[in-house]
């Protein structure tokens, strides 16, 4: 971007569109596990993600762009996982929070968990923690802005 | 009570514990409902490895008291209390699912939680837990298992 004397600001359509898409991220309302509680907290007043313009969860995947994988995701509910992220409308982002979305954690030895869950659909950020604070999630949506206006995270 | 009793003990919370025949199980639980146990709490499996035991968990209101029923089985096989009981009717198919308990007399005995074609039962000790078994859905939304980790997750 580059800032003239006569109050004007030029820039690409790509940077505009980008930098609009970072800041109106619409997360959908999906939760797995125990990792749903501290994700819970990120809209609450006291960790407010709007303020980083995340705005409000929306409880349809055709309204929301950022899919918030919160929790062990089993066998059984990866194919429903997956027919939600493709009901999604691009361009749509994944963060996989918690050890067990992303390799299992725990539960790595048993007979019902997807050991990662991009296995099942691309992942953007990885938030580990078990569960990861709300701070840290919100650090990983504040990663994922920066992703998407293509800024490197140092 | 005229149903034989093998064995009675007293856990440490003071709960009565009856341990039955699984030919006298049905004559003891409609005697127990009688005398006002009108809630089955839980059923559970306890696999012995050369035998699996059952256990029942029961609960009266009105006395507030519980009671626990034992039985034990050499070939997986357990008269249903779902006639009793209707509660019992999901709690019998998640043991059938877990444990692999098949309870005669059940109105509609299928997999709880996993696909109907999913092999073995998972809490069992001789469940072999390195062939990996996969879930995938179809078309019509039905959950069905596979060994082909290309087509399953």
């Amino acid at each position: 971007m580059k800032t003239g004397d006569v109050g004007l600001i030029t820039t690409t359509l790509d940077k505009a569109m980008e930098w609009g898409r970072s800041n109106s991220l619409w997360p959908l309302t999906f939760g797995l596990a125990c990792c749903a509680i501290e994700m819970m907290a990120i809209q609450a007043s006291n960790l407010d993600i709007s303020r980083f313009g995340s705005e409000i969860f929306r409880n349809s995947p055709r309204q929301s762009d950022l899919m918030i994988v919160s929790g062990t995701v089993t066998k059984k509910m990866a194919p429903r996982l997956r027919r939600i992220y493709d009901e999604m409308p691009y361009p749509k982002y994944v963060i996989a929070m918690g050890v067990c979305v992303i390799q299992g954690g725990p539960y790595n030895q048993g007979y019902s968990v997807v050991l990662g869950v991009d296995r099942v659909v691309p992942v953007d950020v990885y938030v580990p923690g078990c569960p990861p604070t709300p701070e840290a999630l919100t650090h990983g949506i504040i990663t994922l802005q920066k992703k998407i206006r293509n800024e490197t995270d140092r | 009570m005229l149903v034989e009793i093998i064995e009675e003990t007293k856990g440490k919370d003071g709960r009565r514990i009856l341990k039955v025949a699984k030919e006298n199980l049905i004559e003891l639980m409609t005697e127990l409902k009688k005398q006002g146990f009108n809630h089955l709490s839980l059923i559970t499996g306890v696999d012995r490895k050369d035998k699996i035991e059952v256990v029942y968990h029961l609960h009266n209101f009105e006395s507030k008291k519980y009671i626990i029923v034992k039985t034990e089985t050499l070939d997986e096989r357990v008269p249903s209390v779902a006639g009793l009981w209707s509660s019992a009717n999901w709690d019998e198919r998640e043991q059938y699912d877990m444990m692999g308990i098949v309870f005669e007399g059940h109105p509609d005995l299928k997999r709880m939680f996993l696909p109907e074609n999913w092999v073995g039962h998972p809490l069992r000790k001789n469940y072999d837990l390195k062939k990996v078994q996969y879930i995938n859905m179809d078309e019509d939304g039905n959950d069905y298992a596979t060994f082909d980790p290309g087509d399953g997750w």
